[in-house]
């Protein structure tokens, strides 16, 4: 594990629902290196979103251990734990970018200052982020609000955010869930290129087998065993 | 399912949104019937207790001894219409008044204002004469003689005199004002509550808009839909509006108890009758101020059809501002004046958050930090979807400015009213026929009094103002005091010459009070003609000094220099006897004078019977208006909170960008502090225009005098202070949202603009 960009090892996590608990993910280990991409699929509620949310320090736990770029969260560490959260919020901050199905940016932002918004929260230059708009193909639109630009414009702008941060590693949560095939096919298209040459790690949690055999590695959560 | 059954169907699945907005209702009808009922209750309470006691005429006899029960068989004798009047002290019941009905028969007349006491004969304090006679064996009793109107104007046999008659001292016209005031108070408190009720069924509305969508596509007609809401918001009010007046009356009989109770001891008369008074009134105009609260914007179309779609201009408010604000210094009555009142409070309410948003844009654009930017944003968006909960919240806040400086105003003008008209402890009544000379010189004598200078004569008259072209001018009442002491040297003077008393008490000069200063363009140093008992007499005017609440000019002379001619209609003395027992003081007096009874009042006692009525409708003033201050809190909080959830997933979305929860909370409260301040810094302007608007414009226009007025920076800090708590009271419960371990946007509806 030593190197990896990211390792889990032993991860459990239950949820409640009604008075019966429900197992989502049930000693769950993965490894990502740098420049590698991982798929994750799975049916509906088999704890995609909630294993991206584990990774990045969104959610905790009930068992097992996470690093991610040298940093080591173990729930049997209770000490560490406690400042944990610093540090994951330093992690998000300046590492890791984090992309969802929709809403990614501030509504009351227009998109240039969303992307900017983003960087100067990474400690990165201002300056180029009306070039990762244009990268983008949405540098015109830059002072258009959220509301005023397409659903794909808006994809486009949430990967410009996370490219401006300049990551190790790019989480994305269905990033083309709400997309149409074609717009959906272009957003990928960027991301993957985007994410290769910049050599960061992606996990990327989807339902489309066709965007799954994009990546390096495939991880399907719905077969894994269920004790 | 029917209809009915689909639309109601949101408020099961939100049952705390129906249970916020019949709260809302309910405490709306409460706030405004229970102002309204104490307000028309005090009103006719002062009406009825005028009407009893102010405006009757007794007979007095002239050699200063109590009438009794041959004067008044004598004087019916003589063909007089007289009644007794009997008033008996008793421990139990306080006091009994016991009246003849018989003899008032002569009394007769249509108007039943006249007869004050008729039909309460048979309740407390009014008791048949024969019963308050009884009563009397034994205990103290008082005879007195009131006269009809028809004789107070006529001959009276030999020995005998008009008095007025009075139980009690006359509270002036600052209750009718303060009362007045009130009304227009418990308008505003309608208002406030009208935008609460609003907002909240706003928000349900809203929040039901897909629905209605929906049940349209399935081919329901809106003007089905609109109807339903009618018959719902109908069927809600009236089921809300019910208990909502019961609360308000039991919450003005609640506070209401301490000021009936003032009341009798001041009238000796139940006249704080708290159950009293209708439903109707109340159930009709909530009813009516909920439905256009709620339905107002189903006329939008009618109104549209009848004005057109006209364009809204971004400076209109502002001109109707500046519109309210000269016609409130231009009116010329007070219906024009509450008209100004209105439009300024709707211009008001239409501007803050347009300024709010506005002024966090402008900052948004110019600042570089991007937090920073968007900090501002979302308090421009803030700003403008909490719009009317804040407005209600800015003029809450402006009223509770204006109500604090009112009854501050009143409770200092008032004391000092009281402090300077009973400055000595004890009043004497000189009888008519006596000379007061022999009293005056043993007065003067006595070491105690002499050392203190802690008493004075007083005589009262009237006299007629010499205008410089030589023509009559206006009558004013005549204030003569000798000697000058420290009984009226601590009055506070609006201005005067050097050393005024002492050239008072040299028969130097005169003073002036406020009104007749005001009236006349009367200045000190000027030299004023009167004409005092059929001589022309000049005096330098020497000051000019407050005389709260009275609407007639008065003149304060040394009484030496009164001409022997001239009429004094009513002389007292004053005295603090300090170490001198009053006793031995009333015991000379009557010795001196011989006579066997004298009018003696305790000042201090009426001065605490009068601050009594004051102080419990300053109490009840002041919890009415924290009531409503307390309830536009909690609607912001109510609307910040449900508005929030729609907002949480952008402070969440701070959190996975790297932003600690601290930090997001941060963010927040600064937010929402901002937002509160911001409130409280636009009622600050409203509020003390709105003081000044109570004080100097309705008072002036309704009473022909206006008292001082003043602010009060102290109180507008703890304000400040209390918006900052509301703020964060809101930014703390909102930031609980925070904890939540969802990471999915709580709307998965696409952005619309109405988030931005």
């Amino acid at each position: 594990m030593v190197g990896s960009l990211l390792w889990a090892r032993g991860l459990k996590k239950q949820f409640s629902s009604g008075n019966e608990p429900v197992s989502v993910l049930q000693d769950l280990s993965l490894q990502l290196e740098p420049g590698q991409s991982l798929a994750l699929t799975g049916r509906s509620g088999s704890g995609k979103s909630t294993l991206l949310n584990i990774l990045c320090g969104l959610e905790r736990p009930d068992a097992g251990s996470v690093g991610v770029l040298g940093e080591t969260f173990d729930t049997r560490n209770p000490e560490a734990l406690k400042k944990a959260e610093a540090r994951w919020g330093n992690l998000r901050r300046q590492q890791i970018g984090v992309v969802f199905q929709e809403a990614n940016l501030m509504p009351a932002l227009s998109l240039l200052d969303n992307v900017r918004l983003r960087a100067r929260l990474a400690g990165q230059d201002e300056q180029d982020c009306q070039d990762w708009l244009e990268r983008l193909g949405i540098g015109e639109l830059a002072n258009r609000y959220p509301d005023q630009v397409s659903g794909g414009q808006r994809q486009r702008a949430a990967l410009a955010m996370v490219f401006a941060m300049k990551p190790a590693l790019i989480l994305a949560d269905e990033p083309t869930g709400s997309l149409d095939r074609q717009t959906a096919e272009s957003v990928i298209e960027q991301l993957f290129e985007l994410q290769a040459r910049h050599g960061c790690g992606l996990i990327l949690a989807t339902h489309d087998p066709d965007l799954a055999s994009r990546c390096n590695r495939h991880l399907d959560l719905g077969h894994l065993p269920v004790p | 399912m029917t209809l009915l059954a689909a639309l109601f169907s949101h408020y099961r699945r939100h049952p705390l949104q129906l249970l916020a907005l019949a709260a809302m209702i309910v405490l709306a009808t409460m706030l405004w019937t229970g102002v309204h009922h104490l307000t028309s209750q005090a009103r006719a309470s002062l009406e009825q207790s005028e009407s009893a006691v102010a405006e009757r005429q007794q007979v007095r006899r002239t050699d200063g001894k109590q009438v009794t029960v041959e004067d008044f068989v004598e004087l019916r004798r003589g063909g007089l219409c007289v009644m007794p009047w009997l008033e008996v002290a008793s421990p139990e019941t306080g006091r009994v008044v016991g009246v003849d009905p018989l003899a008032a028969g002569c009394f007769g007349s249509t108007d039943q204002d006249d007869e004050p006491w008729r039909g309460e004969l048979d309740g407390r304090p009014f008791v048949d004469i024969s019963e308050a006679a009884e009563l009397a064996r034994g205990k103290t009793g008082e005879l007195s003689l009131l006269v009809s109107d028809s004789d107070s104007a006529g001959v009276l046999p030999a020995g005998y005199r008009l008095a007025p008659f009075r139980v009690g001292p006359d509270t002036g016209e600052l209750g009718d004002s303060f009362l007045l005031n009130l009304d227009a108070l418990g308008v505003l408190v309608l208002l406030i509550t009208a935008l609460l009720v609003r907002s909240v069924y706003l928000l349900g509305l809203a929040q039901r808009r897909d629905s209605f969508a929906l049940l349209h596509r399935f081919g329901v007609g809106p003007g089905r839909i609109n109807r339903l809401l009618v018959a719902e918001i109908l069927l809600l009010a009236l089921v809300c509006i019910v208990p909502g007046i019961w609360f308000g009356r039991w919450l003005a009989t609640g506070l209401g108890g301490g000021f009936g109770r003032a009341l009798e001891g001041l009238f000796d008369q139940p006249l704080y009758a708290g159950q009293d008074g209708g439903w109707l009134v109340p159930l009709a105009i909530m009813l009516a101020v909920v439905l256009v609260a709620c339905l107002a914007d189903l006329l939008r179309p009618m109104a549209r059809r009848l004005f057109g779609n006209g364009r809204r201009y971004g400076g209109f408010p502002v001109l109707v501002l500046v519109f309210g604000v000269a016609l409130s210094i231009w009116a010329p009555g007070l219906a024009w004046l509450f008209v100004a009142v209105a439009i300024v409070f709707v211009a008001a309410g239409t501007l803050a958050p347009i300024l709010i948003s506005r002024l966090a844009d402008g900052r948004a654009r110019a600042d570089s930090n991007p937090l920073a930017r968007w900090r501002h944003r979302e308090l421009s968006v803030l700003a403008r979807r909490l719009a009317l909960p804040l407005v209600a919240l800015q003029f809450a806040m402006a009223m509770v400015l204006a109500v604090q400086a009112l009854v501050t105003t009143f409770e200092s003008t008032f004391d000092r009213w009281l402090g300077q008209r009973l400055e000595a402890d004890f009043y004497i009544e000189i009888p008519e026929t006596v000379d007061p000379g022999p009293a005056l010189e043993w007065l003067s004598e006595q070491p105690e009094l002499a050392a203190s200078g802690m008493w004075h004569r007083v005589a009262r008259g009237e006299a007629t103002l010499v205008k410089t072209s030589g023509e009559t001018g206006p009558a004013v009442d005549v204030f003569a005091l000798g000697p000058v002491g420290p009984l009226v040297t601590g009055w506070q003077l609006f201005e005067s010459t050097d050393e005024p008393w002492r050239a008072l008490q040299q028969g130097k000069g005169m003073m002036v009070n406020e009104q007749l200063a005001r009236r006349q363009d009367v200045t000190v140093g000027q030299t004023l003609t009167v004409t005092l008992g059929g001589e022309e007499l000049n005096f330098p005017v020497l000051a000019i000094y407050p005389d709260y609440g009275r609407p007639a000019g008065e003149i304060l002379l040394n009484v030496s220099v009164l001409p022997p001619e001239f009429v004094r209609g009513f002389q007292s003395l004053s005295v603090s006897p300090g170490d001198l027992s009053m006793e031995a003081v009333t015991h000379q007096l009557k010795a001196l004078w011989q006579v066997e009874e004298l009018t003696v009042r305790d000042n201090r006692a009426i001065e605490d019977l009068a601050s009594a009525i004051f102080d419990q409708t300053f109490l009840l003033t002041r919890a009415m208006t924290a009531l409503t201050l307390i309830l536009a809190a909690v609607a912001l909080l109510m609307m910040g909170w449900v508005f929030f959830s729609t907002r949480a997933w952008y402070f969440r979305l701070l959190m996975v960008w790297g932003l600690s929860r601290r930090q997001a909370s941060a963010q927040l409260i600064r937010l929402a502090v901002s937002l509160s301040s911001i409130i409280a810094l636009l009622a600050l302007p409203l509020g003390v225009w709105l003081t000044w608007v109570l004080v100097h414009r309705i008072n002036p226009l309704a009473f022909g005098w206006s008292l001082p007025m003043a602010v009060y920076p102290g109180f507008w800090l703890e304000l400040g202070v209390l918006s900052l708590l509301i703020g964060l009271s809101i930014a703390l419960l909102m930031s609980r949202q925070l904890k939540s371990p969802k990471s999915a946007p709580v709307n998965a509806n696409a952005p619309a603009g109405g988030e931005r």
